[in-house]
């Protein structure tokens, strides 16, 4: 069984997937459609994340998305920023193509 | 199509295969596009297509048989990166060469593009008989017994959709060559074949079972010193049955052979393969000469025809230019032929990414093969390009082709010649980035005239325990790890993979990565201190051991 993710004060939890036609990342927002913008992700408590991923789930086909999960992120102005390394390179881009980051805000959905 | 040099040739019953088999995954991706698969369902079909989801994107992994390409497949790489990537391919440390970014319904066009030019990624992933690989040198390297690149084709033609080894306990690595100075790692493979000619003239084959890095790094261990060529295939498919039969499926950390050899002893493993070739119907997997020379006439020799004092050219251009002579020091190796040479392109200009290609230099690598190099190239496990046959003559011309579109870099065997896996920034598996710590130590150690000073020093990066960058085998090898999403390096010394293959020994507690460029700057510096004469690092390691290295890693003051 998957162990929960650990969230301190402060934090919070953003879900996450991979768009299947390309593989791009994609962040769920608050209305329920998948996102390429981390800025566009909801930041939930942990309590409501289980029923939040049991209903992405069940809709990954018509949505489009697999791999679907939750990583811890710290919100800040900006937009909630993931608290590791690797979640930060999903959100942001590879740190050895500057030309490759993602552009932010960018609001094109799944 | 015209004759491609140093490569196995297709014909119709190869081509109609590959048809057939992107039809079945253009269906299967169209299957699972409309939700008649599931991702549990497909995720199976897609690796054994050699297509992953890593990071950010697909990535799409192409096999390089045995690391031979020609002209017209690098240019088909170029179209690939061009317009189905983002003007990237990325050689990795298997001779083969991957797409970062690649779309799923995109991919049966990618691999009918690929087949157009004799190309595929099955066994790219899975637990089969991975990609064989072989010694970039091959056929043309003066410290050559035996070409290997004819048994290399008659193995990958063995392996290739084996019924009996398409599901494995675990995935498996052939590597063959037939020099005795080991190019190939044949040591830290599961199987390692090294070929010579044996007292009849007929080839024999030394074979090394049970080596690996990964999460157990084990040098493997002779099982036969010479096996005749007719038993090869027996010999190679027995050693396989034992390992399917007994290999750990209940532990994918214990599943590899290395884990059985160990467990059983060698000596026990063997045994265990004579029972198996006792039982076995030996005449149905005898390898006779005309098959053999059947294969070698799929291949096509170049006609090395190289004027006479072509060498005399070559030392007079070397003579006059001090940049050009730095390069042929360090990126050629002698060749059988008189009059040629062998010169390796080094992918790891200073600050760089290790192994990384853009389109356009691709294209320009073809069009240089086929003006100095029959149209031939080679990919190296160590993450470079290799042409294999070029007159001396014409070397100078080949390496201002070269600096033109940005592969000067005269680094070779030195210590700017990093090797890296992908890393954190694309690898789903990934614990810490190991492209920018090759990036900073390539460019810590861009000048030259000083990695020409150090010498040989091989430093080899994986971002985690799988080791996909070798690091155990690296001279220096760093393993990324995380500590509570942070990046550490685990440093190791020592490692070597030729003849005298070693694991590497950890040098002690993993530094932050921010301190781990000057930890090796301060171990380079300690080796320069320490060493006596033109004692390589390896030399002076064995020599003073690793306390004096240890102590420069971790000062701090």
């Amino acid at each position: 069984m998957k162990r929960a993710v650990r969230v301190g004060a402060g934090e919070g939890l953003v879900i996450t997937a991979n768009r299947l036609l390309d593989g791009a990342i994609v962040w769920l927002s608050a209305d329920h459609t998948w996102q390429t913008a981390i800025q566009r992700a909801e930041v939930l408590v942990s309590d409501a994340v289980s029923e939040r991923l049991e209903g992405v789930q069940s809709r990954a086909q018509a949505d489009g998305v697999v791999g679907i999960y939750e990583i811890a992120v710290r919100p800040e102005v900006g937009g909630p920023v993931p608290l590791t390394m690797r979640e930060r390179i999903r959100a942001f881009g590879p740190t050895v193509h500057p030309q490759f980051a993602y552009e932010q805000q960018e609001g094109a959905g799944a | 199509m015209t004759t491609a040099i140093g490569q196995y040739q297709y014909d119709q019953v190869d081509r109609d295969f590959l048809a057939a088999r992107i039809e079945e995954f253009s269906e299967q991706v169209a299957r699972r596009l409309d939700g008649a698969l599931t991702e549990d369902e497909f995720k199976p079909l897609r690796l054994m297509n050699g297509l992953y989801l890593q990071l950010h994107a697909y990535m799409l992994r192409v096999a390089v048989p045995y690391g031979t390409l020609n002209a017209a497949q690098v240019r088909a790489f170029a179209d690939v990166a061009r317009r189905y990537d983002r003007g990237y391919g990325h050689f990795t440390t298997r001779q083969n060469i991957q797409f970062n970014w690649i779309r799923l319904e995109d991919t049966p066009d990618i691999l009918r593009l690929l087949a157009d030019v004799d190309m595929h990624a099955l066994q790219t992933s899975g637990n089969c008989i991975r990609n064989v690989t072989s010694d970039e040198f091959a056929g043309a390297a003066a410290d050559e017994l035996v070409d290997p690149r004819v048994h290399a084709e008659i193995l990958r033609q063995w392996s290739t959709l084996h019924p009996e080894f398409t599901f494995l306990p675990r995935k498996f690595k052939i590597a063959i060559s037939g020099s005795p100075n080991d190019r190939v790692a044949a040591r830290f493979h599961d199987i390692g074949v090294i070929a010579r000619p044996g007292d009849d003239g007929r080839v024999v084959f030394q074979i090394f079972v049970g080596g690996g890095l990964g999460r157990t790094p084990i040098v493997g261990q002779e099982l036969y010193d010479s096996v005749p060529e007719e038993r090869l295939l027996a010999t190679l498919e027995a050693i396989i049955r034992v390992y399917n039969a007994h290999g750990r499926r209940d532990n994918i950390y214990k599943a590899r052979i290395k884990i059985l050899v160990q467990a059983l002893g060698v000596a026990a493993y063997r045994n265990e393969v004579e029972a198996e070739l006792a039982q076995m119907d030996i005449a149905r997997y005898r390898l006779s000469p005309e098959m053999v020379a059947s294969i070698e006439a799929r291949f096509a020799a170049p006609d090395l025809q190289a004027p006479e004092g072509a060498a005399a050219v070559l030392a007079e251009q070397r003579a006059q230019n001090m940049v050009f002579d730095r390069w042929v020091r360090s990126n050629t190796h002698a060749h059988r032929s008189e009059g040629h040479i062998i010169a390796v392109v080094s992918l790891k200009p200073p600050g760089e990414i290790p192994g990384d290609v853009t389109a356009d230099q691709l294209d320009r690598l073809a069009g240089l093969s086929e003006r100095f190099a029959y149209g031939e190239l080679r990919t190296t496990h160590l993450q470079n390009v290799v042409f294999g046959h070029v007159r001396q003559d014409q070397l100078y011309d080949l390496w201002r082709g070269l600096v033109d579109v940005g592969l000067g870099a005269p680094n070779v065997g030195l210590i700017g010649d990093i090797v890296a896996c992908p890393g954190l920034d694309y690898c789903a598996l990934a614990n810490a980035r190991s492209i920018p710590i090759a990036q900073k130590l390539g460019a810590r150690f861009a000048d030259m005239t000083l990695q020409e000073q150090i010498g040989a020093l091989q430093i080899n990066i994986s971002g985690c325990i799988n080791a996909c960058g070798h690091h155990h085998a690296g001279h220096i090898g760093l393993l990324g790890v995380d500590k509570r999403g942070e990046e550490f390096f685990q440093m190791t010394l020592g490692g070597r993979a030729d003849d005298q293959a070693t694991v590497g020994k950890i040098l002690g507690p993993a530094l932050p990565e921010d301190d781990t460029v000057d930890a090796i700057a301060r171990i380079v510096d300690r080796y320069l201190q320490e060493r006596s004469g033109q004692e390589s690092f390896l030399e002076t390691l064995k020599r003073v051991g690793e306390a004096p290295f240890k102590e420069a890693a971790y000062d701090t003051v």
